[in-house]
């Protein structure tokens, strides 16, 4: 059969794919195998289609699929919504979680308690807001009441302990006064006895006077520098 | 594994999850075509969602006497290409694949060490280039058939022309990729 470097460029890929007769198979062969031009060409297009043929396929991008995904079906509200929204369950156990609600409720087992709605004797009227509201105002002003009577009771019992420690008599001759503790030196000198005794003072007066005497005394060379700082503020 | 038409029919019947099979089995395919054909990651990757939307809203034209699903799937992209190649022909050049040679020059570096994965990266970079350089016609015919993997009838259906021009495609296509990758140095003649 006679053969040319045309017939092969023609027939080179049935010649790779093997569909070419036996005769012309042969001819093609013997043509190449003498040809300085065919022989090359034939052996590197059949290494490059072997090569190409062994290639896998390109890999797509991570989140390709994905986004098809997103593109077709929309927003995927199914497993996954439903899983991000039942989220929260395992958390339950978390210590943190559990202390907080712990917290929370004895919160309000505190609140309800003082409210004076014990759970022993919880009815349908006591979680009317009109009769919460009442039941707060009045625990208030209950509690108001008790921390004052405290605050006079403490006051008279101070007032009573004060008179009933014995004074300090005074000496004759004036003399160097002893050196008073430090924190003495902060309070000024205490009233005439016999004036206090003549003139007695509400109870309770003399305290806060001395107090705030003394707190100036301590913060000032005069009140100036403090109002100096406001004004500057 | 569910054959590809069953899958199908439960896409056209409004099931999602076989909507998803269908997606992962094919995404790579389809991807691997439309980047073959533009050499740009990009773009291909555009196509390919672009291709699967498609596929989504004319499923139910699909008809498996037609061909098997494989094929359906490779002639929308091809008819895809084709319009995307006729749209970007203006701006196209061969820059596209300038981050190649750049992967390209990491792997030629002496500290890498020669393996399997990294030659066969190294060869579908050069057939990038390569390909970059042939006509349309010539190079989806070499894709479809050597890199693909199709027949030559299922080429034929996709191309939607006789058998005896896409073997001559084909053909000169190879021919043609290996003058182009010798002229470029990148594969002795």
């Amino acid at each position: 059969m006679d053969w040319n470097c045309l017939l092969t460029e023609d027939r080179l890929s049935d010649f790779l794919d093997g569909v070419l007769s036996t005769e012309e198979a042969r001819a093609f062969s013997a043509h190449c195998s003498g040809c300085a031009r065919c022989g090359p060409l034939v052996a590197q297009i059949g290494g490059l289609v072997k090569e190409m043929q062994s290639l896998g396929p390109v890999e797509e991008p991570p989140q390709l699929v994905a986004r098809i995904l997103h593109l077709t079906l929309g927003p995927r509200a199914s497993r996954q919504g439903l899983r991000r929204r039942l989220a929260w369950v395992p958390r339950i156990w978390e210590p943190q979680f559990a202390m907080g609600v712990v917290t929370v409720a004895a919160s309000f087992f505190m609140v309800f308690h003082s409210v004076g709605g014990g759970t022993n004797h919880l009815r349908r009227t006591n979680l009317n807001p009109v009769n919460m509201i009442r039941a707060i105002d009045r625990q208030a002003h209950l509690s108001y009441a008790r921390a004052a009577k405290f605050v006079n009771d403490l006051r008279v019992v101070y007032e009573i302990e004060s008179r009933l420690q014995p004074q300090p008599e005074r000496p004759s001759e004036p003399s160097p006064r002893p050196e008073p503790p430090p924190e003495e030196k902060l309070l000024p000198p205490s009233p005439d006895p016999e004036q206090e005794s003549r003139n007695p003072r509400p109870v309770g007066d003399s305290l806060p006077r001395n107090l705030l005497a003394a707190l100036l005394e301590r913060t000032s060379p005069g009140t100036g520098s403090v109002r100096a700082t406001w004004s500057s503020r | 594994m569910e054959p590809d038409a069953q899958l199908v029919q439960l896409c056209v019947r409004g099931d999602g999850p076989a909507w998803e099979k269908l997606v992962r089995r094919h995404a790579r395919r389809v991807f691997s075509l439309c980047y073959r054909f533009t050499s740009n990651r990009a773009e291909a990757e555009d196509l390919s969602q672009e291709v699967f939307l498609r596929i989504y809203r004319t499923l139910s034209s699909y008809r498996p006497a037609d061909g098997a699903f494989p094929t359906w799937l490779a002639s929308v992209t091809r008819n895809l290409l084709v319009d995307h190649y006729r749209r970007t022909r203006r701006d196209r050049l061969t820059d596209s694949i300038d981050d190649d040679v750049a992967k390209l020059e990491r792997m030629r570096s002496p500290e890498r060490a020669p393996d399997r994965l990294a030659e066969a990266a190294e060869l579908s970079v050069q057939l990038q280039h390569g390909l970059a350089r042939l006509s349309p016609e010539l190079r989806e015919a070499v894709i479809l058939r050597d890199l693909a993997g199709l027949d030559y009838a299922e080429i034929r259906l996709i191309l939607q022309v006789a058998e005896g021009t896409v073997k001559s495609r084909i053909n000169r296509g190879r021919i043609e990729l290996a003058r182009v990758l010798g002229e470029m140095g990148l594969r002795r003649p």
